[in-house]
Formats: structure tokens, C-alpha cells, sequence
């Protein structure tokens, strides 16, 4: 029951249409408050200007009687008996305050307060006064000398039809307002709709795109408009996305293919071996073979495992400042053996300064694996080095030759693919299931870095890597040992 | 040696009590966590191998309750998944060692053996086996009277294999312990094999009997006569 109310609509049209009509709605009280402003400025103005000329008129008409008293020419009416006449209220002040003459619309009631300093001297004095019945009046006021005596006249003018008008003005525009807002609400709201109808229009297009109709693309209309890029930025992503499928597909494939041929060797090897009553040698051999199988396997799911969290990001690189001369030489001396039963040579040298920012066990794998795969492709006799070198823009470069066989061209894009290798048939002896280059590869690039391959057929390989320099070139490199202890305790 | 195996599933609790009773353990088998719970609670064992994944309480919940009660059992945790996160929270809740399924028999073996030992160093800097003879201190090697020069690692190698006489040791030991490989993924058994073929040409070449051995498929074992 205790649901919370909403006070954001749903939906965006409605937002829109809603944000739109409270602005037109203030824009509007904002232009009409203006107005009524401006125009009670300017009426008030006008009752002023015409309260100087009557003022001006009075003061022709005033005169003193033999006995002393003030009085106004009233004859003057019979030429001019207009309402504004009939309607303004006259006062006439001795230079004391005293009350000398108020005309008969006023009666005995005061206009405006006892004169104030200055009041009327020099020039005309303006301002909103009330009379004791609350009647908002314009009052000017001016000095006028009459036989040597100074008067202080006030005339004055009601202000509550000015009032009025604008009270009806007001009426008025509560009855208009919100018609006009209605209206304006229900424009806004269609062409609303008509914007955003693309929209829904390419949402619904886009449910449709589920993982398995992922070549399916939005309809662009118009390629410039504001939708129609957006349009594209989603079919590009799309295309991203199916082509992660797609290696992801291939991936799947490729490894279920790997790991069943491991495992339909053991099978045959275990069913032929159960047919036949062998001696215990004999069944040693074959659970032998069968274990050897096992360890195969179990090399390649490792191998897959660390793709996969790879490919999820889930490994976490822990970066020092990697001597990587000496980080090679290690990485070489692990084969040292294999290159002496090939009576090969591995050379390591180059720049010992060259240091690198990066994980050092990974990038220890990277070359493990590539120099690996030197070592297992060279013939006997031939040479392989390895050199190390400070290169441009604060990379260091590690170039890995070999003098091996080479690898056609159209087939050097696919090196660092997964399960690739170049000579299929081959695997079974060098005991590769083609990860080691991919996984070298993932490595090298996760650390920052670059991995090339340039070959000719008969030419041998060169794997170029280029790493992030370490920013600040240590003097205290220990090349004994680059790598941390083991993780088994 | 009394060793408690928990592990639900059939063929892998059999096979682990008939390989730790051929290397001369007695073997108890907990099919469920609660079992191995209520076993470890109700008598000791010298040392428990604990499945992670269990039904109903887990290998990790079963190790931390045991840990709280203060059975000291030293625990050996078998898992299947190999994230470091796993290792670090088996160990960090009690476990004294980690071993990640499939693993090589041998390299069990070799743990058990490292947990039991624990606290009490071998002292041993001579060995020898028929007429092969190793000695540490001086770093020499003889067959027959006949001095053998070694590398320093084939040195490392065989006195290894020695430490381990008579039981076969696979190559991720090898790659473990005497090359201080920490990745699982480096391709090391080509080295290690030829490694092998020198050493066995060295201090097997003109002798007999052959003491150094190849099991196929398992690993390498130092001992007199072929069959176990």
C-alpha cells in the first residue's frame, strides 16, 4: 500500500510536452505581467499630465473675494463640463497648512496628508495618495502665488478605474491562459510524438535483434539527422558484437574439435586394449598412452582457461619495471637444452638499460612461448636470436629470429589466431595445440604492447614486440630474477 | 598414517583410498560433507584431503567450522577450479595446501608426504641406491666408484629424484620444484624430457642395472628393477 507516487511521467513525450508547456505558461504570465505593468505606468502618466493642465486652469481661476476668502470662477464650467472636470478633486492650502478652499466633490475630507517641505515649489509635485476612504488617488501639487500669497494647490484624480481595468485585464487572461495552454498542450504533445515515432519505431526493430539474427540491422532513413546516426552508432556496434560472436562461435568449435581428438584416442586405446589379453606390460603401455592423452588434455583446458578469463578480463596484471634483457635471457635459458640436442644457437643480447613497465610473469610467458615456438620450428644447426633494444617514443622492442622454414604470406595473419598452426599434421610431435601465440599475443597486448610477425617462405621469422618503456630507468635493475617466487608455498 | 578422504564422487573416492593405501596410508572414505564433518569431529586423523565442491556443505564451509572447533587436522583441499581467489580463500580459512583437479597422483602423494614431514627437516646429504652413490655436501656424484659430472641441474634433478626413491614424480613437479615454473601453461616437457635422456645417459649410459626410468604417461622414477 505504500506504493510511491511518481511524479516523473513515463513517458518522454509527455516530458517533453510538459516541460515545454510550463515554459510557454511562464513566458506568458512573464509577457502579460509586462504588459499590465507598462500599461498602468503609462495610464497613470497620462491622469498626471492631465492633472498639471488642470492644475494650470485652476490656477487662472482662482481669486479672492473683497472679504478675504478664496473662491474658484465657476462660471468657466458652462464651457466645459466634462466628466474629468466633474470628477477631480481640488484643494487649496495657506502657506500655514490651513485649509483655504475644497471643492465640492471633495466635501470636508483632506487630500492627502498635511503638506510635506517643498511640496509643489519649483515645479509640480506627483504621487498616490489615499483618502480617508480608502480611494486611491494621483495627486499633483504645485505653489501658486495669488495676490502676493503663496497657495499650495493639490489636485487630484481617483486611480481606481486604472485599478479596474486591470483587474479586468487579469480576468481576462485567467480565462485565456489556460485555453491557450491547452492548446499549446496538445500541439507540443503531437509533434512529440511525431519525433520521437522514429524511436519507438527503431526499438521495436531492435527487439527484434536477438543473438542468433545478429546480421539484422536498423532501417536508416535519413544518415545525417540526429536518428539516423544514432541508427548507425547502433549498427556498428551490432557488427562489433557479431563479430565477437562469431570468433566466439568459431572458438567453441575449434576447441571442442581439439579436445575430442585427445579423447578419441584414449578411447581406441582403451577399447582395443580391453579386446585382447595383453600381458602387464602390454596394459601398462596402454594406460600409459592413455595417461599421455590425459596430460594433453589437461595442458590444453588449462591453456583455454586462461583465455577465457582472458577474454572476461578477470586477470589481474601486477605491474613492476621489468629488465627485459634479462627477463630474456631467463626466458631462453629454459630451452638452452632443447637448442643443445638441435645443436642449435640461441643468441640473447642487446641493451641492458632497455626496462619495461609490465607484469613480469605474463610478459615472461609471451616470450617463452614465441621463442618456443622459434626453438621447435628452426632446423638443426640454425641460428636463433634474441635482441633487445631501446626503440623510438619510449618503447622498447624485442625482435625474436629465427632461420626456420617461414610462413607464407597469406598465412601470416592467422599465426596469433587461436588453434591455428602452420603444418597441421605436425602437432602431434611438437605437442602444441596453436594457443601459444595467441596467448602470447593477449599477453603482450594486456601489458600495452604490440606484436608483430615478418616472414618469408625460406627466410625464417622475425616476432617483433614493442612494450611501454618504464617511466623511470631504475639503477637498481636486478637482473638476476625478474620473476616473483612461485605461488606454491 | 590414518587419512581421511572426503570426496563424493564414486570413482574418484575410490581411487584415491586404493592409491593412498598402496603408498601405505589407512584410508577413511566421507561420501558427504557431513560425514567427513562428523568423522573428523569424532576421532583424529593425521591428515584429511578435503573436496571443495560438495553437496550441501561445501569443502570450505566444513574446513572453517573444523578450524573454529580447533582441530588442528592439517587439510589438503581438492578443487576443480583454478582461480587464484579460490587458492588464496582455501588457504586463508585453514587449508595447508591446494591441489587443483585433474592432478598428476604422484604430485598428491608428494604433498601428503610434505604436510605429515612438516616441522620435522630431513637431514639426509647422502644418498644411495645399488651402486649410485650422491652426496650434497660435496656435491659429487658416483656410479660404481666412478665420478659423474653433473650440471648444477641435473645435479638439483636427481637429487630430487632421490629425495623421492622409489616413487615417480610427475613432470609438474618437476617443472615446480626444480624449475620454479609458477605458470602451469609454459611449455616445459619437451625441456624436462630431454633434460631426462641426458641424465639417464650420464648415470645410466654404460651401467646396469638401469636405475632411472620412464612411466609412461606419469613421470619419472629413480629405483632398482623396472616393475613396482
Amino acid at each position: 500500500m505504500n506504493r510511491k507516487v511518481r511524479l516523473r511521467p513515463r513517458h518522454l513525450r509527455t516530458r517533453l510536452t510538459l516541460s515545454y508547456v510550463s515554459g510557454l505558461a511562464i513566458l506568458l504570465v512573464l509577457a502579460w505581467a509586462g504588459t499590465c505593468g507598462l500599461l498602468f505606468w503609462q495610464l497613470r502618466n497620462q491622469l498626471g499630465h492631465f492633472s498639471i493642465q488642470e492644475i494650470e486652469t485652476v490656477e487662472g481661476l482662482l481669486y479672492f473675494t473683497p472679504q478675504g476668502q478664496l473662491r474658484l470662477k465657476e462660471d468657466y464650467h458652462n464651457h466645459s463640463e466634462s466628466k474629468d472636470v466633474i470628477e477631480r478633486y481640488l484643494e487649496v492650502r495657506d502657506a500655514d497648512g490651513s485649509v483655504l478652499y475644497r471643492n465640492e466633490r471633495l466635501g470636508d475630507r483632506s487630500l492627502g496628508n498635511p503638506p510635506f517641505r517643498g511640496e509643489g515649489v519649483g515645479g509640480y509635485s506627483e504621487r498616490s495618495e489615499r483618502l480617508s476612504d480608502g480611494t486611491r488617488m494621483r495627486v499633483v501639487s504645485r505653489v501658486h502665488v495669488l495676490d502676493g500669497r503663496p497657495l499650495l494647490i493639490r489636485l487630484a484624480h481617483s486611480e481606481e478605474p486604472l485599478y479596474e481595468r486591470l483587474r479586468d485585464l487579469s480576468l481576462a487572461s485567467l480565462v485565456i491562459l489556460p485555453i491557450v495552454l491547452l492548446i499549446a498542450w496538445f500541439a507540443g504533445y503531437g509533434l512529440a510524438r511525431r519525433a520521437l515515432s522514429p524511436i519507438e519505431k527503431m526499438a521495436r526493430e531492435a527487439q527484434e535483434i536477438t543473438p542468433e539474427k545478429l546480421h539484422a540491422r536498423l532501417r536508416v532513413d535519413d544518415a545525417d539527422d540526429e536518428l539516423g546516426q544514432l541508427a548507425r552508432v547502433f549498427n556498428e556496434t551490432l557488427a562489433r558484437l557479431e563479430r565477437a560472436f562469431e570468433q566466439l562461435r568459431r572458438f567453441t568449435s575449434d576447441a571442442s574439435h581439439e579436445l575430442r581428438t585427445p579423447l578419441a584416442m584414449i578411447r581406441s586405446v582403451g577399447e582395443v586394449g580391453l579386446q585382447k589379453d595383453g600381458s602387464r606390460a602390454e596394459y601398462r603401455d596402454i594406460v600409459g598412452s592413455m595417461l599421455e592423452e590425459v596430460n594433453r588434455l589437461t595442458s590444453l583446458i588449462d591453456n583455454l582457461l586462461t583465455i577465457s578469463r582472458a577474454d572476461s578480463g578477470h586477470i589481474q596484471l601486477h605491474r613492476t619495471t621489468v629488465p627485459m634483457l634479462a627477463l630474456a635471457r631467463e626466458a631462453a635459458a629454459l630451452f638452452e637444452i632443447l637448442t643443445e640436442e638441435k645443436s642449435q644457437t640461441l643468441d640473447v643480447g642487446g641493451d641492458e638499460t632497455a626496462q619495461v613497465e609490465g607484469d613480469p610473469i605474463f610478459l615472461r610467458q609471451a616470450l617463452v612461448n614465441i621463442i618456443h615456438n622459434a626453438v621447435k620450428y628452426s632446423p638443426i644447426g640454425e641460428r636463433i636470436s634474441v635482441a633487445v633494444r631501446n626503440g623510438d617514443s619510449a618503447r622498447v622492442v624485442i625482435e625474436i629470429k629465427d632461420n626456420g622454414p617461414g610462413i607464407p604470406s597469406e598465412d601470416q595473419p592467422k599465426v596469433f589466431d587461436r588453434f591455428y598452426r602452420v603444418d597441421k599434421a605436425r602437432w602431434r610431435e611438437s605437442g602444441g595445440a596453436g594457443l601459444g601465440l595467441s596467448i602470447a599475443k593477449w599477453a603482450v597486448e594486456a601489458n600495452g604492447g604490440t606484436v608483430s610477425l615478418q616472414s618469408e617462405v625460406n627466410e625464417g621469422c622475425t616476432f617483433r614486440i614493442t612494450l611501454p618503456r618504464a617511466a623511470m630507468p631504475s639503477k637498481h635493475a636486478k637482473p638476476a630474477s625478474p620473476v616473483p617466487a612461485p605461488e606454491h608455498a | 598414517m590414518q587419512i581421511l578422504v572426503v570426496e563424493d564422487e564414486q570413482k574418484m573416492a575410490k581411487a584415491l583410498r586404493e592409491g593412498l593405501e598402496a603408498d601405505g596410508y589407512a584410508v577413511r572414505v566421507a561420501h558427504t560433507g557431513e560425514e567427513g564433518f562428523y568423522l573428523m569431529n569424532a576421532q583424529p586423523f593425521d591428515l584429511a584431503v578435503l573436496d571443495v565442491m560438495l553437496p550441501g556443505h561445501d569443502g570450505f564451509e566444513i574446513l572453517s567450522t573444523i578450524r573454529r572447533r580447533g582441530i588442528k587436522t592439517p587439510v589438503l583441499l581438492l578443487t576443480s577450479r583454478d582461480a587464484v581467489e579460490d587458492r588464496v580463500r582455501g588457504l586463508d580459512i585453514g587449508a595447508d595446501d591446494y591441489l587443483v583437479k585433474p592432478f598428476a597422483f604422484p604430485e598428491l602423494l608428494a604433498r601428503i608426504r610434505v604436510l605429515l614431514r612438516r616441522g620435522k627437516a630431513p637431514a639426509v646429504e647422502r644418498f644411495k641406491l645399488a651402486d649410485l652413490e650422491l652426496d650434497q655436501g660435496r656435491r659429487s656424484v658416483t656410479r660404481a666408484g666412478q665420478a659423474i659430472e653433473l650440471t648444477p641441474r641435473e645435479f638439483e634433478l636427481l637429487e630430487y629424484l632421490f629425495r623421492n626413491r622409489g616413487r615417480v614424480v610427475s613432470r609438474e613437479m618437476l617443472a615446480r620444484d626444480i624449475w620454479k615454473e609458477t605458470s602451469r601453461q609454459t611449455p616445459l616437457d619437451n625441456v624436462i624430457d630431454a633434460q631426462m635422456v641426458r641424465l639417464r645417459k650420464k648415470i645410466d649410459g654404460q651401467f646396469e642395472p638401469k636405475l632411472l626410468h620412464t612411466v609412461r604417461g606419469v613421470g619419472f622414477v629413480l629405483r632398482e628393477g623396472d616393475e613396482s
